[in-house]
């Protein structure tokens, strides 16, 4: 184990700095805050990180902690200026911030390196410390998904109006969107400029929002755990696809549309609605099936009673929505 | 003045502090007078209703008491002070729950999970243990008994673990319901919360604001289902074209010619007269 790992140390790196890139952009796109300024962090926080080692003499503890710091204070501002923004407005925003990164490491002179970067970010940091941190930065993205700031997340996301009736500071949890992204962006920018000594203007920019995203959509949007697979599969698909040459990128691409197509809700997701599947299936077959207080048997009758009000003008109209369920389970239950 | 304007003017003022005041509350949208000039007082552990026919502003009523749709005038007070510059969160947290109009649940949550939300933002009572343990509340370990107590009051036992989507429209509207309790409010505002129930459902939400009237509850109903409103409400309003056209005991607003008029029309119910 140990022999493989150090023979694919690189390989090993990539999946952790691209799981934090990852979870840069999922964790806002879990808020419902369609933002991409996570490739804009990584990028900012690789520079910094560099900058401050180089200039500062900084050891990598104190660099990553103070990029951290600036990155999160940067998600902040931007957050401050465009989280009123949604939908696609706010991806083109946060898009611009990223090439204006870009921008900036290469119109930055001598102090960005301008086109070649920056060389020589020698500290002691190994691959353990950069995946303890890794660790930790995925444990407090799990924990966030559970819990009280778990369900509010989901409040945010699914339904604004029902998250501020329910007591939810809607404005604060999108800022929050953009300060924790802009955290594991810059986590994971200085982490990947730390193991690999350089950073330039071709590390940082638009690829990296196309790598996460990539990453995300076939690992899944929902959970940590789908930023995982998905940076283990994008970072590891090259390195056994590298036997058909050229094709390549083909595989890659077809990979990412049939998920896109057939995996809306990415790996992740298909796992879940496994595990839920089973768990109907024992509902309905161990258990007695779902009781019901009104003790209707048949869905129809589920159905506002025609009639029955002295005035009903607008009898709803909606569907008995998981009406197909319940008979089925009823169905299971029988069997 | 308005009927409503009236009305208000007519009725000797009350002793206690209203739990929630309205006060020529007018919301339009260009140039649709959804709410105009509605003013009305909520007095503690009563239950209230409004009805009115679609399109007479009761929704768009309940958006703006609860901050959720903004005012074009008017003045909002909740035990006795203005909340224009409250968020709907804050309000919320000050112990406004309501439900909405066509259920509102998180999908990807089950039936504890919607409910603990409202629990997450439960008006506190005093007793900082309510709240739960910080373990319990933030990594979603147990069920708080205020969650379970909910649960019980809805009729939800046996649901617990089940997704919205595999469950009913009726018991779906339970779980709203529900989630709105958790939240340990000082007024429930209902916004149809019978719609899609059976008769045997309605009944049971019937006796549960009942039930919840006993503990004090102050509550506003939105409902079409005037007989539901005679037995469960102690006053109503009634409501046409946004604003107030009759108010006072269910049965005589529903027997209001106004009233009978705004649901039938005038011919019906002339005709509904004569036989």
């Amino acid at each position: 184990m140990i022999d493989f790992f150090n023979a694919n140390q690189v390989l090993v790196q990539a999946t952790l700095s691209g799981l934090v890139l990852a979870l840069s952009i999922q964790v806002p796109l879990r808020m419902g805050v369609f933002s991409f300024a996570g490739a804009g962090s990584y990028g900012l926080g690789g520079y910094a990180a560099a900058l401050l080692v180089i200039h500062l003499n900084l050891n990598a503890l104190e660099a990553i902690g103070l990029t951290i710091v600036i990155t999160a204070f940067v998600g902040l501002l931007l957050g401050l200026v465009i989280s009123r923004l949604n939908g696609l407005y706010l991806a083109m925003a946060t898009v611009a911030f990223d090439l204006i990164i870009s921008v900036v490491a290469i119109n930055g002179g001598t102090f960005t390196g301008e086109s070649t970067g920056l060389y020589g970010v020698i500290v002691d940091f190994t691959t353990t410390t950069m995946f303890i941190m890794t660790v930790v930065a995925v444990l407090l993205v799990a924990l966030s998904e559970r819990g009280r700031t778990g369900r509010r997340t989901q409040a945010v996301r699914d339904d604004q109006q029902l998250a501020a009736s329910a007591g939810v500071n809607v404005r604060r949890y999108r800022l929050m969107a953009f300060v924790v992204g802009g955290a594991l962006g810059g986590l994971g920018g200085a982490m990947n400029v730390m193991v690999r000594t350089t950073i330039g203007p071709l590390d940082i920019g638009f690829g990296l929002v196309v790598l996460a995203l990539t990453m995300i959509i076939v690992g899944g949007t929902m959970s940590w755990k789908g930023a995982v697979l998905g940076a283990i599969i994008f970072t590891w698909l090259p390195h056994f696809l590298d036997f058909i040459g050229q094709w390549q990128t083909l595989v890659y691409g077809v990979i990412v549309a049939l998920a896109a197509i057939f995996l809306p809700r990415g790996i992740h997701g298909v796992i879940v609605d496994i595990i839920r599947w089973v768990q109907r299936r024992r509902r309905g077959t161990l258990d007695k099936p779902a009781p019901d207080p009104s003790g209707d048997p048949e869905p129809e009758q589920l159905l506002p009673p025609s009639g029955t009000s002295s005035i009903s003008p607008s009898a709803p109209q909606q569907p008995i929505r998981g009406s197909v369920a319940r008979s089925l389970l009823a169905r299971g239950a029988k069997s | 003045m308005t009927v409503s304007q009236e009305q208000a003017a007519a009725q000797p003022a009350p002793a206690v502090t209203p739990v929630l005041e309205l006060r020529d509350v007018a919301v339009h949208f260009g140039g649709v007078k959804a709410v105009d000039g509605i003013s009305l007082r909520l007095e503690p552990g009563l239950v209230y209703g409004i009805i009115g026919p679609n399109g007479s502003g009761k929704t768009t009523l309940i958006g703006a008491i609860t901050r959720l749709t903004r005012l074009t005038r008017g003045e909002l007070l909740f035990d006795g002070n203005s909340y224009l510059d409250r968020r709907a969160s804050t309000l919320a947290r000050l112990g406004v729950a309501r439900t909405f109009q066509t259920v509102r649940l998180l999908p990807d949550l089950d039936v504890v999970q919607n409910i603990e939300l409202g629990f997450d933002g439960r008006v506190q009572d005093g007793e900082k243990s309510n709240r739960g343990s910080w373990w319990r509340t933030n990594l979603g370990l147990g069920t708080p008994p205020e969650v379970a107590q909910a649960i019980a009051r809805t009729g939800l036992e046996g649901f617990e673990r089940f997704y919205p989507s595999e469950l009913s429209y009726g018991t779906q509207r339970r779980v709203e319901i529900a989630r709105a309790i958790a939240m340990n409010p000082r007024l429930l505002l209902l916004d149809e919360p019978t719609a899609g129930m059976n008769q045997a459902e309605r009944a049971e939400i019937s006796a549960l604001i009942k039930d919840l009237r006993a503990d004090g509850l102050c509550q506003l109903l939105v409902e079409h289902d005037v007989q539901m409103m005679i037995d469960t409400c102690d006053y109503v309003f009634a409501m046409n074209t946004g604003r107030l056209i009759a108010e006072g005991e269910p049965r005589e607003v529903v027997q209001n010619p106004l009233v009978q008029e705004a649901y039938l029309g005038r011919k019906w119910r002339e005709h509904a007269a004569d036989h």
